[in-house]
């Protein structure tokens, strides 16, 4: 019998918005953070760690390899190997499939995975053409060579193209993620107040879960403060601003705001994971149990769907079928998107046109779907949203009294992820 | 033919100097080396024997023909020479000492003038004697390790570089650089005596001989022009450096000592200059005040050696309670590669711990003690964790929360449920019985006390308190740990105050007594600078905090009943909220750097200043009781040994350095004399707390000494 992989523990640091108190640490110091609170709130021997895989999409230039450097900053021994992973958005979710796979081919028993992003400092990029002029300036020898060098610059030369920008741009079908999300609104006929009315709820749970997320969180301690809340989730006063905001992607006819996208996030998310008998070798009482998991494929232009083949594609991996979901996370990337997975999921014409099935996915209750808020309220770290929500929804399985959980995110370039988690009892 | 000869005499030596300090061998090219590797020890001293066996070395290098060069090397792993065997000088007489001085000289003094070229390579340290050594080379060549460093640390120890030192060092480096060095006694890098042209290279330790070997054939090096090393400009540094040292050197003779030698060195003949060397230090070893500093530094170094296996090393470690004692351990044990968790009940303290803490790192990156990639690898070594977590992996717990007896019982019972079988538990109460809170926590072998003083960065003593039930085991740990991390380790028992706060305490409070009735506080902090305390105990007091302070008076009148007799005018400052540098405003108003007194407290007291104390009396009141309270620590076997508690003093508090520390003081006054000013002084002032203690009263009544022999080893 294959072994399962259990979930021990998890922490994660609060999640700021970007250009707010994080803005000064980078994104390996959040990671560590996330990593040394984990290992003192566990008091796990970190000699007995086989692997470090954490996700990080916008991987700074001066950490390459950010697990590694997370993994040593925070304690862990020299010895032990350190990998980052990516898969966009659902790279905090790979890194713990990741630590599955890693299990079953029999590469170790014991893992720290999780995810990391500050998109406070997402670089700005010179053009390649200026790149390019900086290079034969830096080559040039002789004062003639060097000021005709510097008399190829033009003004255009100057200036730089965000990193970030860049990232959220599918080459392939050359759009951007918000306009990906304006597809799906339009195919779907989901409004502007279908969506605002989303994220002011988003927003709500997440307020109101103000007391539960705090059991996740680990204070963060920048020049002498605390930081130990997130602060995304918008007061009610500012809430009633969400209906006024401007398009952002579609200037004259869209409906996607910036109230109701995910907002640009820093954070870091670690989970403590080991194979069962591991765990209970070393007297761990686990959290919860990945029960299957299934990344999946779709068009880059409707990236936003990539959760419901994904979960189309779990069941077949797992037998388990939506309904029996206590809890479903699907990472809000944008309103509309959650909206038209929503949508999608119990469409009898998508499931025969799309996922070749002749049942719906199943219909998703918003009683059971992201409870405690998501990624428009809270935040979306890019790389480290996806163990977010395991993190947030093993948790409330335990306040429930639940038995599964299901979390999904839809990923950029057209790919969809999804988990199905159980509590352990 | 000659290559025969000489091979049969290396072959000889070899024999001759089998069981010897220094062994002898040829390489290629006619070059002979001579490699320091002292038998039986990790470092290479000088003591008569070495020096005679290099004296025969010589007597040999002399005798083979066309010999090119000698190479001068140590066989150790971190350490080139380390000076003059000061045990074996703080045991020889006056005679011996002269006699010793005189060896050195002359050895070196050969050296100087072979005609072959000498070149010292250094790797690891070379101090004083060993630094000497390598100035009588003509060459020095030294490896980049951070073990090497060169230096003359003399001056410190009461006495001055008398085998050449202050005659060659300006020489080579000239007399402004000389005068730093052998003053401030610092050691410096190979790249900075590079740079002062002390060293000529600068190489890799494998690279070492090679390059030594090297610098044989580049012969005696041009000497250099020193534009200080003239009659006009020694006579200018000598009255600066005079003027600089003026209030030091009245304690500190070899420091006047060093600058008049070196400085009028440069316009003699360097036989003359050495002469003058020979002088000085036949003058100032004839003083108590070296014997005083080189027990001292023996004591210290003693403190410092491992006393536990190496493979005992601590390396994680839960400090609990974030405040300035807390972030000031987390801070230290994270700079010597220990992971700490630093726990507390409140996220703001932390917050605010770890900003002190980052704050330390960011002065010492200024004061050039550690760079930004090294703060960071520390900073990454401390977790703060708010609330309780579990500590079944921890080495070791060190509690430094608040100084509340019901406090630390309750903590402690929780740390002895949360921390598994094998970690050792601390607690850094610098008053409380470490007894009764290991008794409360109900594992009384597992608990031992742990003191740290404020500010942890600076002070070097660590006091290690055994409680009544703790297991002996457990006190040579923590004896091993404090050396681990580079402080340096007292045991004492538990009695209240240990040995530092006990016997300093009577002192603060007696230098407020002394406030009160009139004394101003200028003077009686000069008096007490003037006895030789880097403080005075006014500026001590604001320095440490007037509520700790009080704090700590509180738990010793509880003990030991109305000795101490706080003064009124304590409680009252604290009332008005003058706590001293914390609050910017004690006994002085502080601004910045500056501080002067505060006018504040004076104005209270109904006619301040009208009767005024002579220097004298006030030291004589301040002093006494502390060593009347040093006798009684003796008298109560506080520590094992009286050695013990001055170092304690000396280390803890900066006790006047040369007079040796307090009980050394109740020797060289007199216990007789003593205890005459205090029935004096209980008598006029009617203040039973200078009450001559039971061991003072014996021996003023024998005549006997508490050490047995001065400047011995007891």
């Amino acid at each position: 019998m294959i072994e399962r992989l259990v979930i021990v523990d998890g922490v994660r640091t609060p999640f700021c918005r970007a250009g707010t108190e994080f803005a000064s640490l980078s994104a390996d110091e959040l990671g560590r953070v996330a990593v040394a609170s984990l290992l003192a709130r566990t008091d796990l021997d970190p000699h007995l760690v086989d692997e470090v895989i954490f996700g990080c999409v916008g991987q700074p230039a001066e950490t390459s390899n950010i697990a590694r450097v997370i993994s040593l900053r925070a304690g862990i021994p020299e010895r032990v190997p350190a990998v980052t992973v990516h898969r966009n958005c659902a790279s905090g979710l790979e890194a713990l499939t990741q630590a599955h796979q890693r299990m079953c081919a029999g590469l170790g028993s014991v893992f720290i995975v999780g995810g990391v992003e500050n998109m406070s400092r997402s670089p700005l990029h010179f053009s390649f053409r200026a790149a390019e002029k900086f290079q034969k300036l830096a080559r040039a020898k002789t004062l003639f060579a060097k000021v005709s060098a510097w008399a190829q610059f033009r003004p255009s030369d100057f200036s730089p193209r965000s990193a970030l920008q860049l990232a959220l741009t599918d080459p392939v079908c050359g759009l951007n993620m918000g306009q990906t999300a304006e597809l799906l609104a339009r195919d779907f006929n989901i409004t502007r107040s279908e969506q605002d009315t989303f994220a002011l709820e988003s927003h709500k749970r997440a307020l109101a879960a103000h007391q539960k997320l705090a059991e996740e969180i680990c204070p963060v301690y920048v020049n002498g403060r605390a930081v130990i809340a997130d602060n995304g989730p918008r007061t009610e006063s500012e809430l009633d601003r969400i209906s006024k905001l401007n398009p952002v992607f579609d200037r004259a006819h869209g409906t996607v705001t910036a109230g109701n996208s995910s907002q640009l996030t820093d954070g870091a998310v670690a989970l403590l994971v080991m194979s069962e008998s591991r765990a209970a070798k070393l007297g761990f009482k686990p959290m919860g149990i990945l029960t299957g998991y299934a990344h999946a494929g779709c068009e880059p232009a409707r990236m936003g769907l990539g959760p419901v083949y994904a979960i189309a594609r779990a069941e077949t991996a797992t037998g388990l079928a939506l309904a029996q979901a206590d809890l479903v996370e699907i990472n809000e990337a944008f309103a509309a998107q959650v909206l038209a997975v929503v949508a999608a999921a119990q469409s009898p014409e998508f499931a025969r046109k799309q996922l070749h099935r002749d049942t719906t996915v199943g219909g998703i209750s918003l009683e059971k779907l992201n409870v405690n808020g998501g990624a428009i309220a809270l935040g979306h770290p890019v790389g480290a949203s996806g163990a977010r929500l395991v993190l947030t929804s093993l948790l409330e399985l335990r306040r429930r009294n639940g038995h599964r959980a299901l979390v999904a995110l839809c990923v950029g370039g057209g790919q969809g992820s999804a988990a199905w988690l159980e509590r352990n009892k | 033919m000659k290559t025969e000869s000489l091979k049969t005499s290396a072959h000889e030596s070899s024999v001759a100097v089998e069981t010897s300090h220094i062994r002898r061998h040829f390489m290629p090219d006619r070059i002979c080396v001579l490699t320091f590797d002292r038998i039986g020890s990790s470092a290479n001293v000088f003591d008569r024997a070495t020096l005679m066996e290099l004296d025969r070395h010589i007597d040999f290098v002399e005798r083979v023909p066309n010999l090119r060069g000698l190479v001068l090397v140590s066989g150790k792993k971190s350490i080139f020479i380390a000076g003059a065997d000061l045990h074996a000088v703080s045991r020889m007489d006056t005679e011996e000492l002269r006699g010793f001085a005189v060896l050195g000289q002359r050895v070196f003094s050969r050296i100087a003038n072979l005609s072959l070229t000498t070149v010292a390579a250094i790797h690891g340290a070379a101090m004083g004697g060993g630094a000497e050594l390598a100035l009588a080379c003509d060459r020095r060549v030294m490896s980049d390790d951070s073990a090497t460093r060169i230096g003359w640390p003399e001056t410190s120890l009461g006495i001055l570089p008398a085998w050449g030192g202050c005659t060659r060092l300006p020489v080579i480096v000239g007399l402004a650089k000389a005068l730093e060095l052998i003053v401030s006694g610092k050691s410096v890098s190979a790249l900075a005596a590079k740079e002062m042209g002390l060293a000529d290279a600068v190489i890799p330790i494998g690279c070492l001989i090679e390059t030594a070997l090297e610098q044989i054939w580049l012969g005696s090096p041009e000497k250099r022009f020193q534009g200080w090393n003239n009659y006009v400009a020694s006579t200018f540094l000598r009255t600066v450096y005079n003027h600089r040292l003026s209030n030091q050197r009245r304690h500190y003779p070899a420091l006047g000592q060093a600058v008049d030698v070196t400085t009028r060195g440069v316009s003699l003949p360097v036989s003359e200059s050495l002469k003058a060397e020979q002088v000085a230090i036949e003058k100032l070893f004839s003083t108590d005040t070296s014997k005083n500093l080189i027990h001292h530094f023996l004591q210290q170094e003693r403190a410092k050696k491992r006393s536990g296996p190496e493979s005992c090393v601590i390396s994680n470690v839960a400090v609990v309670g974030a405040g300035v004692m807390g972030a000031g351990i987390a801070h230290w044990l994270a700079g010597r590669g220990v992971h700490v968790q630093l726990q507390d009940v409140r996220a703001e303290q932390l917050g605010r711990g770890m900003e002190s803490i980052q704050k330390l790192f960011q002065d010492g990156i200024r004061r050039g003690k550690t760079n930004a990639t090294e703060m960071r690898n520390a900073l990454d070594r401390i977790t703060p964790v708010q609330g309780d977590v579990p500590l079944r992996h921890m080495d070791l717990v060190i509690e430094a929360a608040t100084e509340r007896m019901e406090l630390k019982c309750a903590l402690f019972r929780s740390l002895v449920a949360r921390s598994g079988p094998r970690t050792m538990l601390a607690t850094n109460t610098s008053a409380l019985s470490v007894t009764r809170i290991a008794e409360a926590a109900g594992a009384p072998e597992r608990i031992v006390g742990l003191h740290f003083f404020n500010p942890v960065h600076r002070m070097q003593l660590v006091e290690i308190v055994a409680g009544r039930r703790t297991d002996p085991e457990l006190v040579r740990r923590m004896v091993s740990f404090a050396q681990q991390i580079g402080k340096l380790p007292v045991v004492v028992s538990d009695s209240p105050g240990f040995v530092v706060n006990r016997i300093l305490m009577p002192y603060l409070m007696e230098a407020a007594h002394l406030f009160e009735s009139g004394a101003a506080v200028g003077d009686i902090d000069a008096a007490m600078c003037d006895f030789g305390m880097p403080m005075g105990p006014m500026r001590l007091m604001d320095e440490i905090g007037l509520d700790v302070a009080a704090d700590v008076a509180r738990t010793l009148t509880r003990a030991f009943g109305d000795r101490l007799g706080s003064p009124a005018i304590l409680s009252r400052m604290l009332d008005q909220g003058l706590l001293g540098c914390k609050s910017s405003a004690g006994f002085y108003l502080h601004d910045g750097r500056n501080a002067k007194p505060n006018p504040e407290p004076a104005r209270w007291l109904a006619d301040h200043s009208a009767t005024r104390f002579s220097r004298a009396e006030l030291q004589q009141r301040m002093g006494l009781v502390m060593l009347n309270e040093a006798a009684r620590c003796w008298e109560e076997r506080v520590a094992i040994a009286p050695e013990q508690i001055d170092f304690a003093m000396v280390a803890g508090t900066g006790f006047a350095p040369f007079r040796g520390g307090p009980l050394r003081c109740i020797d060289t006054f007199g216990a007789a004399r003593i205890v005459e000013c205090l029935t004096d002084m209980v008598a006029s002032r009617a203040g039973l707390r200078f009450a001559p203690c039971v061991l003072l009263q014996e021996l003023a009544e024998s005549g006997a000494k508490i050490f047995s022999k001065p400047g011995g080893k007891k």
